[in-house]
């Protein structure tokens, strides 16, 4: 088990972070931190503009970075969890990416 | 078109083509329902309890394949609905749920019947929505219908306030044509890749096995499947959830598998080299202990949801994508190489499991011993509604012993007709189911095979079944007992029957059933048995309702030996395991 950093690209909606909070607490999962702040700097996602076709505007996404402590096999059911999550449109850990579905192997939030 | 928030909600679900609402006025959703009086397109079934609105929401739309509509008010009556959510949610069944609210002023108030049903139903949703002003109404019941309905389904909750719903303020009102959520995007097609991977399996494969599930069904994928199995012959086994999806009466049928499973369909899992597991999801009622779950099969995995693929056993091909598109891809492919398919290998295979099948299989023919000196066999009660329904009628079911004999005992040979709460495993879920697939179906015949226990859960309905006049023909197989709980008290507390006898209390359900107008028959006798059930059948218009006493004492065998055990332990009889 070693300490991971997720970062989570989510529509900036009320109850969406509760949802994601919720589904650590429902599923087993421990949260060892947990950082939200809005997305005011659409650069670094110009990416996700692209390669889902879409335009971010100000105010709409937020960005989520949590830590937690698992072992591989839980990580990934743990971005595959939140990935399902309706209102999230990106997650990803050191190693992968998911894009609404799409699974990339690198990091790219 | 300009329109008031509860008109705008009621033409939203008009035009998502909702034929049936199920549900139960209160103060914060009577805006609402005056619409609802107001309109002539969809009809309002008005339950006796709100559970029964979600089971019967969710009967009809396992039996249709369309979401079922739930209407219900804040507080007690959205608290009320939470357990049909929870069992919509555990076996992906598409619904709606729509909650009135207290007045957006007074949310956070501790107001008169508030509740925060966005929160408590968070964790058995697959998404909800709280509707915050009228010109969004549209836009959300849109949304609503295509998330419960497109990639692993599931139920949505729109949490209402009444002050939204006001027939005061006018809006303008168009329903939009299209949906596209930006952040939402299951999956449809298979990679070819992995589809070129999972034929090369197949024809490399001495001892495959299809492990077809629910998803299969909800993908309504069940002509695919079949198709498939045309080119490659394997044995097939199908989940609880997935009984009907294979023609039960095809001889490569193996009948269900897991803890109640049959022999046959146990140990081919446990022996098979290949395991193409199609919308199912590997439950621990499927797998028995992981780590000994078929040691030497290589796994593909279809499915539509990527956190279901290797979540318990890990998948070697996992093909993400509606089954129905990857079973058409697979079945494109496989018909181009069917000259590589080897049938002496396949037939090997098939003989050992006769083998299987001849040895421990199950016996269905015990309802052909009419003798009065012994009890009725429970197994012998769902043999004669098999026969006497000509294998054809629509069944749902409870939660028990009754419910496993039904899925043992009645061979399914469609997709939809097996209703059963497989996930959740709720007791009283198969009264109200059997309404909602009745009013879908008002020419077809619906079967509730049901206990004495799980019946009382939620036996209000029978009087919503006169209101609504559902002849549903309902067969109590009444052991006086918690029979499910007794047997694992039999086989692991030393026959300690703790809290599992109602002692004299149990109603006279003949004359409980004839008290709402329904006809009741009851049945104590061997010989009896066949009549009394041919006669509930034999009655069109009216609900019947068989109250039929079985051996009190018999057991539900094969079962999976537990902890511990893998798919080949099995206990066969009383006392008696592999
Ligand atoms: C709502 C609910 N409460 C408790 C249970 C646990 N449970 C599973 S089977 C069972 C006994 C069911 O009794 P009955 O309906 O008479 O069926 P039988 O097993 O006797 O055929 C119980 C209590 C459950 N599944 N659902
Ligand atoms: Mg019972």
């Amino acid at each position: 088990m070693i300490e991971r950093q997720l970062t989570l690209i989510m529509e900036n909606k009320p109850g969406a972070l509760a949802r994601v909070v919720g589904l650590f607490h429902q599923r087993g999962y421990n949260i060892d931190s947990l950082h939200v702040d809005p997305v005011e700097d659409f650069v670094p996602y110009k990416f996700i503009e692209d390669e889902l076709n879409i335009k971010f505007s100000k105010g709409e996404v937020s960005r989520l970075i949590i830590k937690t402590t698992v072992g591989d096999a839980l990580m990934r059911q743990i971005l595959r969890q939140i990935n399902k999550l309706i209102e999230v449109i990106a997650i990803s850990d050191n190693e992968s990416t998911y894009l609404k579905g799409i699974l990339r192997d690198e990091n790219l939030l | 078109m300009k329109l008031a928030g509860n008109d705008m909600l009621i033409q939203s679900l008009i035009n998502e083509g909702v034929e049936y609402i199920f549900g139960y006025p209160g103060g914060a959703a009577l805006h609402i329902y005056d619409s609802i009086f107001q309109q002539k397109e969809m009809q309002h079934i008005l339950v006796r309890h709100e559970q029964g609105a979600t089971h019967a929401a969710d009967g009809y739309a396992r039996a249709t394949g369309k979401p079922g509509v739930v209407m219900v008010t804040s507080g007690p009556g959205a608290t009320n609905a939470i357990t049909g959510i929870a069992t919509a949610f555990m076996d992906s069944i598409p619904m709606i749920v729509i909650s009135g609210q207290v007045q957006s002023h007074l949310i956070g108030t501790d107001a008169f019947q508030e509740t925060d049903m966005i929160g408590i139903s968070r964790p058995i949703v697959k998404h909800s929505f709280t509707v915050d002003h009228q010109s969004n109404i549209a836009q959300i019941v849109k949304e609503a219908f295509h998330i419960a309905t497109s990639g692993r389904q599931g139920p949505v909750v729109i949490d209402i306030p009444k002050d939204i719903t006001s027939p005061d303020n006018l809006f303008d009102f168009e329903y939009p044509k299209e949906v596209n959520i930006r952040s939402y995007n299951p999956p449809l097609d298979p990679d070819p890749l992995q589809i070129e991977r999972v034929v090369e399996a197949i024809l490399n494969a001495n001892q495959p096995v299809i492990y077809a599930g629910g998803g299969t069904i909800s993908s309504n994928a069940s002509e695919e499947l079949k198709e498939l199995n045309s080119y490659i012959n394997v044995p097939v086994t199908n989940t609880l959830m997935g009984l009907g999806v294979y023609p039960a009466t095809d001889e490569k049928f193996l009948g269900m598998l897991g803890m109640h499973g049959t022999f046959q369909a146990n140990m081919a899992m446990h022996n098979a080299d290949l395991i193409l597991a199609i919308g199912a999801r590997f439950d621990d009622r499927i797998t028995n202990t992981p780590e000994k779950f078929a040691p030497n099969a290589q796994i593909v995995h279809f499915d539509v949801d990527h956190s279901s693929v290797s979540k318990i056993i890990e998948a070697d091909i996992a093909v993400f994508g509606q089954v129905k598109n990857s079973l058409t891809a697979i079945n494109s492919l496989i018909k181009k190489r069917s000259a590589e398919i080897d049938s002496t290998k396949i037939q090997k295979w098939h003989a050992q499991i006769a083998e299987w099948k001849n040895s421990h299989g199950l016996n269905h023919d015990l309802y052909k011993d009419t003798s009065d000196d012994k009890p009725i066999l429970p197994q012998a009660v769902v043999q004669h509604i098999y026969q006497a329904s000509k294998g054809d009628a629509f069944v749902t079911s409870d939660v028990g012993q009754h419910q496993m004999f039904a899925a043992q005992y009645y061979h399914f040979d469609e997709p939809r007709k097996w209703i059963n709460s497989g996930g959740l495993g709720t007791m009283g879920f198969g009264l109200p189911s059997a309404m909602g697939v009745k009013l879908a179906y008002p020419n077809e015949e619906v079967v509730c095979i049901t206990g004495e226990g799980s019946i009382q859960m939620c036996i209000q309905e029978l009087s919503t079944c006169s209101q609504y006049k559902l002849p549903i023909k309902i067969f109590n197989i009444n052991n006086l007992s918690l029979g499910m709980v007794k047997q694992w008290q039999d086989m692991n507390y030393d026959g300690r029957h703790s809290s599992i006898s109602y002692e004299d209390s149990l109603p006279d359900f003949k004359s409980l059933v004839e008290s709402y107008g329904h006809v009741g028959i009851k049945i104590t006798k061997n010989s009896e048995l066949k009549n009394g059930i041919e006669k509930a059948f034999s009655i069109k218009d009216k609900l019947v309702f068989v109250d039929i006493f079985v051996d009190p004492n018999e057991h539900v065998y094969p079962m999976l030996v537990a902890p511990n055990g893998s798919l080949k332990d099995m206990w066969l009889s009383k006392g008696n395991k592999t």
